[in-house]
């Protein structure tokens, strides 16, 4: 940890583990921002984008991804101990991503059905958020991120403020947007009600349910909108609208466990 | 006697005409994404002709039926979003190179609008946001002006689904006021009568026949079987007593169980009308733009303060919502928050129904007398720059800067009373005003987050937003004569300060005059030069701390144990209390023991604020907008609210 002067800009990394680029591509994304971002901060590491490297340290560092191999728990906690504010951006990063519905399944039976010569992987049995690794400062939430909440995070880390990231459901943002609720004009399960605000209500506002990237919202009641969810749904319908890229967020984690559990026992049968 | 007129069915096109000339744009009910909604319409065709709805909890289905035009139940969302949108600008700040402010408040500029097939319920809606918003004692000039800039052309209800109850709460489904126009269908046509001048121009130059008894007849037929459909009643006599005598009924928890606590509720209700001030700044924070947007007390952050949430559990903020809109709204606005719309049954994700849960809840009672409260004009965007004098460190994480206003209308503030302090960058501050003296406004804050360290490390010369006074501040003319008994914990010595400055101006109209003082450390204690000047003046000052170092020769514990000897059963006293809730709690406790009883103790609360004016809903406690109405208040009114938790 190095102290800064006043007249040097914050140092930035941006670096990924396991996971698709999405999120960082979204810093790209902000594209009119870019600029006035690089007179900002001083971005010192992100390949995506640069072939210039650095170990740090750094003041902020944006991590995409979870951890799915050995060697990236191992990294992560070097990332660590070389930043004062590590960001964790993107549903991967957040609760484990799409990737983590194997911490559900019988690892070694799922790596043998994917790979011919399985003995050549040599990835853990989970992949898991940063946050059970090491501290997190903060967090970005969605697949992939929105780009106004990156930009507010940005700003807010500058201004020296709390960055302005709501914690209401999607229902709020799709009501103030004036969208007809596809819940319940049109029975398309939404799992709206339970997940976290921050992308806009994109899905709902073309007529598709939420799938829930942002993950849980604060003391989403997910027992009791799962049993609403079954009433008229076929079984273990309800299970498989949690088991997706935020299914292995605490709150998701007990149905979507019972839909990867459900798909193994369809495929042994 | 209103004169009814028939409006045949081919001439519905020439009434839209005729309410889009003088440029309005007439918003109509229209299918879209599998339910009607208000939009703009053009003609006739635009509206759900042959298209009826089935509402349900958490359903709503359209269907096929009939070819009339307006043979639908309230919309999916009510006409809140074109009187009260979601989002709407408040102000800009900006602060330029050598510190200055700068503030450029939205100026209302309404559309001019038609709203066309306008349902009882719905004008009710109107109706009760006109009390919240535009009838004092703030008003939101945004809403007024859009209000007033709009017609409302009526359409009484023929038919009634399984979640309307407007009958129940005597706001339909007769239309009987807040129209311009209001119309009956019929098979043929419309029954039609004006309900203002300009209605009347309107219906005039259609140059309609007056409508037959027969027809007349029809329409009251029809809108009489719209009340003898409606579903589940709602029994309202002493509906306001009743509920609040059930602020502890094992239901809260229970509905708890099913409520998501998603705001659908909130979104879709006609009067709600809560709100939070959002930001957006540049990358510098240099400019920032203020919003006021749609929020919902079942939210999160709504009703989080630094300390924590005062609503934490989803039973709380159910409680809140439904006492309020049926109970605490009848104190605060003179009539029930809710219209019998409906709209927040259907549209919950998981079907509940305040119908029953209020059968369930509450049994019968006597309504309660209604205050009157003046109309005072006002804006949550109306800062003005204010320049800092100096900035003086009490404690290692708190000072106090001196403030100058533009004007003197911020020097009138009164003891007890704060302000909003906007710095461009960060959300605005609800402070208290510690000291008014030489033409300044001492603010003493502490940096409890970023926004209030960033306020107090603003230079010399720098400026700030301030908006106020707010709220209600100490009763000293309640002490006059009296013994005073001032209890202060931590940072609550700032607000109580400009009292201890009032009642050592005029020391004789009081009698003795007592300060209790506790703080967590010695290093805590603010003022400390004050604390020792005071007792000179004859106030005798009490001092103790939680944890003490070496150098500390006083005394050490809790606040209380400075008061728990004392008597004044045979003297007349008042005391003044502010400090943690909790540390409040016991002060009244311990006070009432010693002869202090509720009517002359007051105390000061905190809630989360955004607007301070008792517009944006966040600080609401049972009847209390603490903003507006506090936050000093005596123990007296709080009654059994005070203490409580979660509410």
């Amino acid at each position: 940890m190095t102290a800064r002067t006043e007249h040097q800009r914050p140092r930035v990394g941006v670096v990924k583990l396991a996971s698709c680029d999405g999120c960082q591509l979204t810093l790209l994304d902000l594209e009119d921002q870019l600029l006035p971002i690089l007179g900002r901060f001083d971005l010192i590491e992100f390949p995506e984008a640069s072939s210039l490297r650095s170990h740090g340290p750094y003041d902020i560092l944006l991590v995409e991804g979870s951890v799915s191999t050995a060697e990236q728990a191992a990294e992560v906690v070097d990332l660590r101990s070389r930043t004062r504010m590590l960001v964790t951006i993107g549903a991967c990063a957040t609760s484990g991503g799409i990737q983590a519905l194997r911490n559900a399944a019988d690892e070694p039976a799922w790596r043998a059905s994917v790979y011919p010569e399985p003995q050549f992987i040599s990835s853990l049995a989970t992949a898991t958020p940063i946050a059970e690794h090491v501290v997190v400062d903060a967090e970005l939430r969605g697949c992939p991120i929105a780009p106004d909440q990156l930009l507010e995070l940005l700003t807010a880390l500058r201004v020296g403020r709390r960055p302005q990231l709501p914690v209401e459901s999607v229902c709020q943002a799709c009501k103030r947007a004036g969208n007809i609720c596809v819940l319940v004009s049109d029975g398309i399960p939404c799992l709206g009600p339970v997940t976290q605000a921050g992308c806009g209500a994109l899905c709902p506002a073309y007529g598709r349910g939420c799938y829930a990237c942002f993950g849980p919202r604060e003391e989403a009641n997910v027992p009791s909108f799962h049993g609403w969810l079954s009433r008229d749904r076929a079984p273990g319908e309800a299970d498989r609208l949690f088991a997706g890229f935020t299914g292995w967020a605490p709150n998701f984690r007990e149905p979507a466990t019972r839909a990867v559990v459900a798909i193994e026992e369809a495929d042994d049968a | 006697m209103v004169t009814e007129r028939f409006l045949p069915r081919a001439d519905l096109d020439r009434l839209i005409a005729a309410l889009a000339e003088s440029g309005r744009t007439v918003i109509g009910p229209v299918v879209r994404d599998g339910a009607v909604a208000y939009a703009p319409i053009a003609a006739a065709a635009d509206l759900p002709v042959g298209w009826t709805d089935v509402q349900a909890p958490g359903s709503y289905r359209l269907q096929r039926g009939g070819d009339r035009m307006f043979d639908i139940g309230p919309p999916a969302q009510g006409l809140k979003r074109y009187t009260f949108p979601s989002r709407s600008p408040l102000t800009v700040a900006e602060r330029d190179a050598d510190g200055g402010v700068r503030f450029t408040p939205a100026i209302p500029d309404p559309p001019r609008l038609a709203f066309l097939g306008v349902r009882a319920c719905e004008i009710a809606g109107l109706l009760v946001q006109d009390r919240v918003l535009a009838e004092g004692p703030f008003v939101d000039e945004d809403y007024r002006a859009r209000r007033d800039a709009a017609l409302v052309v009526a359409v009484q209800c023929t038919r009634a689904g399984s979640t309307c109850f407007c009958a129940s709460m005597g706001t339909g489904p007769e239309v009987t006021g807040g129209h311009d126009i209001v119309l009956t269908e019929l098979d043929d046509g419309y029954v039609a009568a004006s309900g203002s001048v300009e209605g009347d121009r309107i219906l005039a130059r259609l140059g309609l026949e007056a409508a037959t008894a027969a027809q007349q007849a029809d329409s009251a037929a029809g809108v009489a079987s719209a009340r003898t459909a409606q579903g589940r009643a709602v029994a309202t006599e002493g509906l306001r007593d009743r509920l609040m005598d059930q602020l502890d009924s094992p239901r809260w928890a229970e509905i708890a169980d099913r409520c998501l606590a998603c705001s659908n509720c909130t979104m879709v209700c006609p009067t709600c009308f809560c709100t939070s001030v959002g930001m957006e700044s540049d990358l510098d924070g240099a400019t920032t733009k203020l919003e006021r947007t749609w929020d919902s007390c079942f939210t999160g952050d709504f009703a989080r303060v630094a300390g924590g949430n005062f609503r934490p559990r989803r039973q709380d903020r159910y409680r809140q919502w439904l006492t309020h809109k049926f109970a605490t709204w009848v104190d605060q606005f003179g009539t029930s928050g809710c219209v019998g719309c409906g709209r927040c049954i259907t549209w919950c994700p998981v079907g509940i129904d305040v119908r029953e849960e209020l059968s369930i809840i509450a049994p019968p009672y006597e309504a309660a007398p209604l205050t009157e409260l003046p109309v005072i004009a006002g804006s949550p965007g109306a800062y003005v720059p204010a320049t800092i004098r100096s900035v003086t460190p009490e404690t290692a994480d708190t000072s106090t800067l001196v403030i100058e206003p533009p004007d003197d209308a911020l020097l009138a503030t009164r003891p007890g009373q704060f302000v909003m302090v906007e710095q461009p960058g960060f959300p605005p501050l609800p402070i208290s005003v510690s000291r008014v003296r030489d033409g300044a406004l001492w603010l003493t804050i502490r940096a409890a987050g970023p926004a209030t360290a960033a306020a107090i490390a603003l230079p010399p010369g720098a400026q700030l937003g301030l908006r106020g006074p707010l709220g209600r501040g100490w009763p000293i003319e309640r002490a006059v004569g009296r013994d005073v008994v001032i209890v202060a914990g931590g940072i609550g010595l700032a607000p109580v300060r400009p009292l201890i400055d009032a009642v050592l101006r005029d020391r004789r109209s009081f009698g003795r005059l007592v300060l209790a003082y506790g703080a967590r450390t010695p290093a805590d204690r603010l003022y400390v030069e004050e604390l020792g000047a005071w007792p000179k003046l004859d106030l005798e000052v009490l001092e103790i701390v939680d944890r003490a170092g070496p150098d500390w020769l006083g005394r050490v514990g809790i606040v209380t144990q400075l008061l728990d000897q004392r008597d004044w059963r045979d003297r007349a006293a008042s005391a003044f209390v502010v400090g943690p809730e909790r540390m409040m709690q016991a002060t009244v406790a311990t006070l009432a023991a010693g002869g202090i009883p509720a009517e002359r103790t007051f105390v000061s609360l905190e809630r989360h604020m955004e607007c301070g004016i008792g517009l944006c809903g966040h600080c609401q406690m049972g009847p209390f907008f603490i903003c507006r109405d506090g936050p000093v208040f005596a123990v007296s009114e709080l009654g059994d609210l005070f203490g409580r938790e979660g509410i």
